[in-house]
């Protein structure tokens, strides 16, 4: 809401700048959002007057004007305006001015003579929407003072809140001003001379349901002439921010703007014989002002006559009652419509006017009947109109009075300030929120649809302004106290009572998996969730990979993508439900930005939906690509490769004190068929592998490969406390076996077996695989090293050659893979 | 052999080892000639094997003489050794020398992200006022992200917020962490203490300031006595704790439909560009709220405040494009340590 200092002062004392009162607005609740000098681009304009006005010897439409701007020399300057004559004082731009347009005023030949500046037509200064004429300005205007000096502006811009529909007005926000400063604030109604003719020939209102048109005012004026506003009305409205129409329609906006109360001008000749208010018809359609046809619903209201829908009640009127030069009888139309009801038909049909604006945050309802006789005078002032004797009205013209209770004593607790119930009073009624004599209140709004009954004597009662309807609880009092009272004079305190008894931060175990991958040379990142459809169709966990206890505590993968009603664009219409596609994207990304090596890492969520019920799951996923260390002279610079990959989740994994297992691999879009594997385990379990070929962020070099896993613990786990055994004095021992697998058979199968065979086994690695020459093709030799940690008694090799000679039966099944030999001590 | 032959065999040795042990050249050959010399099979003990043959008076007067020359080949021994060893070391010292200088390998340079190291600034400062993490669900409804809020349909306070709908009826992606409020009091009674952070969405041009996609932190503590005045002081401290000790306040009225009162939150800190900079809203927890929360408005009250993570990264970071966190430039990225 954008409010013209000059137009404030109308209504209450202002001594403060536009600055201070922005200020003072601020720390009350109404934000500033900028303080403008409306008129502070006219630099090099000042203020003339016309000494002599004679015709041009060599062309019929310029003049020649002398011109007097106070002291200085007199200035010739060659005029085509015709609306201009010695004695009247005018706006002159001088050489070196710029227009608002970007023109510049320079010293000029104008038909072989010189012309030193421009007289200045109200458009030109972007000031009226005259560009026939020259501005002429009051013959009291100061001569030679810089034109913002004069016609400028200072004007404040509020955000109004939604709560606050009373102070979409200037007269709303004279309230606000004089409660900070203290001045009184007072509206002159404007008198309304009526003529002999009385409103209620040839014309009927009707409102159908008086639910959603409470109250309705009309009056008709007579003897209009459509034609523009007074230059300082059409100024006024430029720097509110609205455009100038005609004098009829700024009339209504004037109004509009003034008191909050949108109102409608008919073209009277274009109205059948009885106004209706009432729902839409099937099938009917509008023409609305900005000539879009609109299909109506059956529960738009609409104005209309006899015949057809005028205008869309309290949204936007009708092109075929708009108001026209040759228009010589208004309608108003000043009405009461239910809030919830025009907001609906604004947003039905994406058509949000200042109108509907108001009417959405409540209309206070004496305004209607007060917003039609002020335009009805506005009409005779500036269009000669002649207003009709009475109004056409139903319903009543004033709410019945609200009282509302409170107990200073509960503000005093929400609040923590110690301010007597006096003084609660007092500062209510600074605003206009008066208390009432009777004191005898008891019965306390604690919510809209909840009272409690107060001790009798505790509580006061005030009266609600009828603007105020936003004040409904015993809190919205509450509010106001601390407002008016200033929240930079309540004290600062720290809670002390009442503390909750301990819980573990969820996100222990997710931060030092963080710090590990960062500490490992990771850059974490934050991607979006909200990916494309072919981003989303590149990979979804299936469910079979997380599954039973880690599935319950870090979210199960699956069922359908979620698409958005509404998205933005394509390329975020939906929630991914795996991190990778999002990953690959900041990849390739990187890449172009010549990163030739980089790992990433993100802690996010995927999405899906399961029979319309929504899940979301927390997953990790990497992405590494090129060198994982640089080299340096002695050291050779290192790769990430499936191994340096499977350390760092090992690592990961040893967080949550497991041992990443490798399964079978999968077919998928996003991981390489030949190069990647299931990783299984009751505490970490997902995928790993490099990128697929046949991606298009693939390349040959550097290879690009990723993992995307569940971890205990991840989204909301505890960091579990280690139960340590202390180790015995005698030394680990090692067996290093060695395997022949066939080509069927996977290292991750024989590993497998190797951990369930020999469970004494408190490590095994795999220290060599070979294959080729003179091996079989696809056969490959593998030496697996179990270590073994002998009790402190000693004599374990019995049991230890045992668990050997289970594995190589079991592998030999399982597998088909034979033992070659058992070295060790 | 007699007593005087023999001394001066013992006296010869005693000049021509004294010749030898100087002529030494390294440490090496200096052990060796000391074991030569004085060593069970060395000269001196070759020499006196002869003493069998002298009479049993003069025996202990030879004896004299060789402690005599013993000591003195061991003292030049150890005088050469010492001699020797400095200019060894010296010469190793030489030899080894390398250029120190080099820069060294470049070290593996990781990073954690603004946006969840910031969320973890917040929670440790929160902590330390009895405020726990607690992290609620992105995807909700219409109900719990609006409506219990005291955000009822068609009120114009929605117009607050742009909303992303899924396609299912009802279900939308969270405009804020403020549902959090609702399911954590739901969840649980009084005393609460808790933090939200998380991922919300709304139906927003990207600019630099603004993205259809980013990160809130919602706090709520109600109990039996929290006031206004509480709430300034936690705020306070959580400013002071964001930008600086030095870091000022101010408080003025806002409007959130789920507070009442309502309050906007500027801070300044010492080389903040712009004077007051809004960081975030707060205020007492509306009646309504506590009730929809299951909580007794009449014995129970408290505050919420909700901040943008994005908003306040980049005001602690200098940054002044919010888009670069979602871009993950790794030269970004490795900026934060």
């Amino acid at each position: 809401m954008k409010i013209p200092l000059s137009w404030l002062r109308e209504f209450t004392d202002v001594q403060l700048t536009a600055e201070q009162l922005a200020d003072a607005l601020t720390l009350r609740g109404l934000e500033v959002r900028g303080v403008e000098r409306w008129g502070a681009n006219w630099n090099k304009m000042v203020i003339g007057e016309l000494l002599e006005v004679a015709p041009h010897p060599k062309a019929d439409r310029l003049q020649l004007t002398k011109v007097r701007i106070g002291d200085g020399p007199i200035l010739n300057i060659v005029c085509g305006a015709r609306n201009i004559a010695a004695g009247q004082r005018i706006p002159v731009a001088l050489v070196g001015a710029e227009m608002p347009d970007g023109r510049r005023i320079e010293r000029a030949e104008k038909m072989g003579i010189a012309s030193e500046g421009m007289l200045c037509s109200g458009q030109e200064l972007d000031a009226t929407d005259d560009g026939d004429g020259i501005l002429i300005l009051d013959s009291s205007a100061p001569l030679g003072t810089p034109l913002v000096d004069y016609l400028g502006e200072d004007v404040i811009d509020v955000d109004v809140k939604p709560n606050r529909g009373d102070l979409l007005s200037i007269l709303g926000l004279a309230r606000e001003v004089g409660a900070i400063t203290g001045a009184p604030v007072a509206y002159a109604a404007r008198p309304l001379k009526e003529g002999a003719d009385a409103v209620g020939a040839g014309l009927a209102l009707r409102v159908a349901d008086e639910a959603l048109a409470p109250h309705v005012v009309l009056r008709v004026v007579d003897g209009v002439k459509v034609a523009a506003s007074p230059d300082r009305v059409q100024m006024r409205l430029k720097a509110a921010g609205l455009r100038s129409i005609s004098n009829v329609v700024d009339a209504t906006n004037y109004i509009m703007l003034e008191l909050g109360k949108p109102t409608h001008a008919f073209d009277r000749a274009k109205v059948g014989e009885t106004v209706q208010i009432r729902l839409a018809k099937k099938g009917e359609s509008l023409e609305t002002l900005d000539h879009e046809v609109r299909n109506l619903d059956a529960t738009d209201l609409v104005v209309a006559d006899e015949r057809a829908a005028l205008a869309l009640a309290g949204v936007m009127g009708g092109a075929s009652s708009e108001v026209s030069p040759s228009t010589s009888s208004v309608i108003i139309e000043s009405a009461i419509f239910a809030p919830t009801s025009v907001r609906r038909s604004a947003q039905r049909h994406s058509l949000r006017s200042e109108a509907s604006h108001r009417f959405e945050r409540g209309q206070e309802r004496r305004l209607a009947t007060l917003g039609a006789d002020q335009v009805a005078a506005l009409l005779t002032e500036w269009a000669c109109g002649v207003a009709q004797t009475g109004r056409l009205v139903t319903g009543a013209e004033e709410a019945p009075a609200t009282t509302l209770n409170f107990r200073p004593s509960r503000v005093r607790a929400l609040l923590g300030v110690a301010l007597s119930d006096d003084e609660q009073v007092a500062l209510l009624s600074s605003i206009g929120i008066n208390a009432d004599p009777a004191a005898d209140a008891t019965k306390i709004a604690v919510t809209p649809k909840r009272s409690v009954s107060a001790e009798k004597g505790s509580a006061r009662a005030v009266r609600v302004p009828s603007w105020r309807s936003d004040l409904e609880i015993e809190a919205d009092l509450a509010e106001e106290v601390a407002r008016l009272y200033g929240y930079e004079r309540i004290p600062t305190s720290v809670p002390s009572a009442d503390l909750p008894s301990h819980r573990p931060s969820p996100t222990l175990l997710r931060d030092r998996v963080r710090r590990l991958l960062a500490d490992a040379g990771l850059h974490e990142v934050v991607t979006h969730a909200l990916v494309s459809a072919a981003q989303a169709e590149l990979w979804s966990e299936p469910a079979s990979i997380v599954t039973g206890p880690l599935a319950a505590s870090e979210g199960s993968a699956g069922g359908a993508s979620i698409v958005l009603q509404n998205p933005l664009s394509a390329d975020h219409d939906r929630l991914r439900q795996s991190l990778l596609p999002s990953l690959l994207d900041r990849v390739d990304a990187n890449l172009r930005y010549g990163a030739t090596s980089g790992a990433i890492f993100e802690v996010g969520r995927g999405y899906g939906s399961t029979k319309g019920a929504p899940s979301e799951w927390t997953r990790l996923a990497v992405a590494v690509w090129g060198d994982r260390e640089q080299g340096a002279p002695s050291v050779g610079a290192t790769a990430w490769n499936l191994d340096e990959l499977k350390r760092l989740l090992a690592q990961v994994a040893h967080l949550v004190g497991e041992r990443p297992a490798y399964g079978s691999s999968i077919e998928s879009a996003v991981l390489h068929p030949g190069i990647n594997a299931v990783i299984t385990g009751d505490r970490i379990a997902g995928v790993l592998g490099e990128l697929h070929p046949a991606s298009p962020i693939w390349r040959d070099e550097p290879r690009i490969l990723l993992a995307e896993v569940a971890i205990a613990g991840l989204r909301a786990g505890r960091v579990e406390t280690a139960q340590i055994a202390l180790p015995p004095a005698t030394p680990p021992v090692t067996r290093d076996v060695a395997l022949l697998i066939p080509a069927a058979a996977t290292v991750g199968q024989v590993v497998a077996v190797a951990r369930s065979a020999v469970s004494r086994a408190t490590n095994v690695e795999l220290f060599d695989l070979f294959a080729g020459a003179p091996l079989a093709p696809g056969e490959r030799s593998a030496g697996l090293r179990f270590t073994f940690q002998p009790s402190a008694t000693g004599a374990d090799d019995e049991a230890i050659a045992a668990e050997l000679t289970a594995f190589e039966g079991a592998v030999l099944r399982a597998c088909g893979a034979r033992i070659r030999g058992v070295e060790g001590q | 052999m007699d007593l005087a032959a023999l001394e001066k065999q013992l006296r010869t040795l005693q000049a021509d080892a004294a010749t030898r042990i100087s002529a030494a050249a390294s440490t090496a050959e200096l052990d060796e000639l000391g074991s030569s010399l004085l060593g069970k099979r060395g000269a001196i003990t070759e020499i006196l094997r002869g003493i069998g043959a002298l009479p049993a008076d003069d025996r202990p007067k030879i004896g004299v003489v060789a402690n005599e020359v013993r000591a003195a080949i061991d003292a030049s021994v150890t005088a050469r050794r010492v001699a020797l060893s400095a200019g060894e070391l010296l010469e190793r010292i030489e030899r080894e020398r390398v250029d120190a200088t080099t820069p060294g390998p470049a070290p593996r340079i990781g990073s954690l992200h603004p946006i969840p190291e910031t969320i973890a600034a917040i929670a440790e400062i929160m902590a330390s006022f009895g405020f726990v993490v607690s992290e609620g669900q992105e995807i909700e409804d219409d109900v719990t992200n609006f409506q219990l809020l005291n955000i009822p349909e068609d009120h114009p306070s929605r117009d607050l917020w742009d909303t992303l709908y899924l396609q299912e009826p009802g279900r939308l992606l969270r405009t804020h962490t403020s549902p959090g409020q609702i399911r954590t009091m739901q969840a649980g009674g009084p005393p609460i203490r808790v933090i939200l952070p998380g991922r919300c969405f709304r139906y927003e041009a990207v600019d630099a300031s603004h993205g259809f996609e980013f990160h809130q932190v919602e706090g709520l503590l109600v109990d039996r006595g929290a006031t206004l005045a509480d709430l300034k002081g936690i705020l306070d401290e959580l400013a002071k704790g964001l930008f600086g000790s030095a870091a000022r306040t101010r408080f003025r009225p806002g409007y959130y439909p789920f507070t009442e009162p309502s309050v906007a939150v500027d801070v300044s800190w010492p080389g903040s560009k712009d004077g007051w900079m809004t960081i975030l809203g707060a205020g007492m927890v509306h009646p309504v709220v506590l009730e929809n929360g299951g909580i007794d408005p009449e014995t129970h009250q408290g505050f919420a405040f909700g901040l943008g993570v994005e908003r306040i990264a980049m005001l602690r970071h200098g940054i002044p494009d919010l888009r670069a966190f979602l871009e993950n430039d790794l030269r970004f990225l490795a900026g934060f340590r």
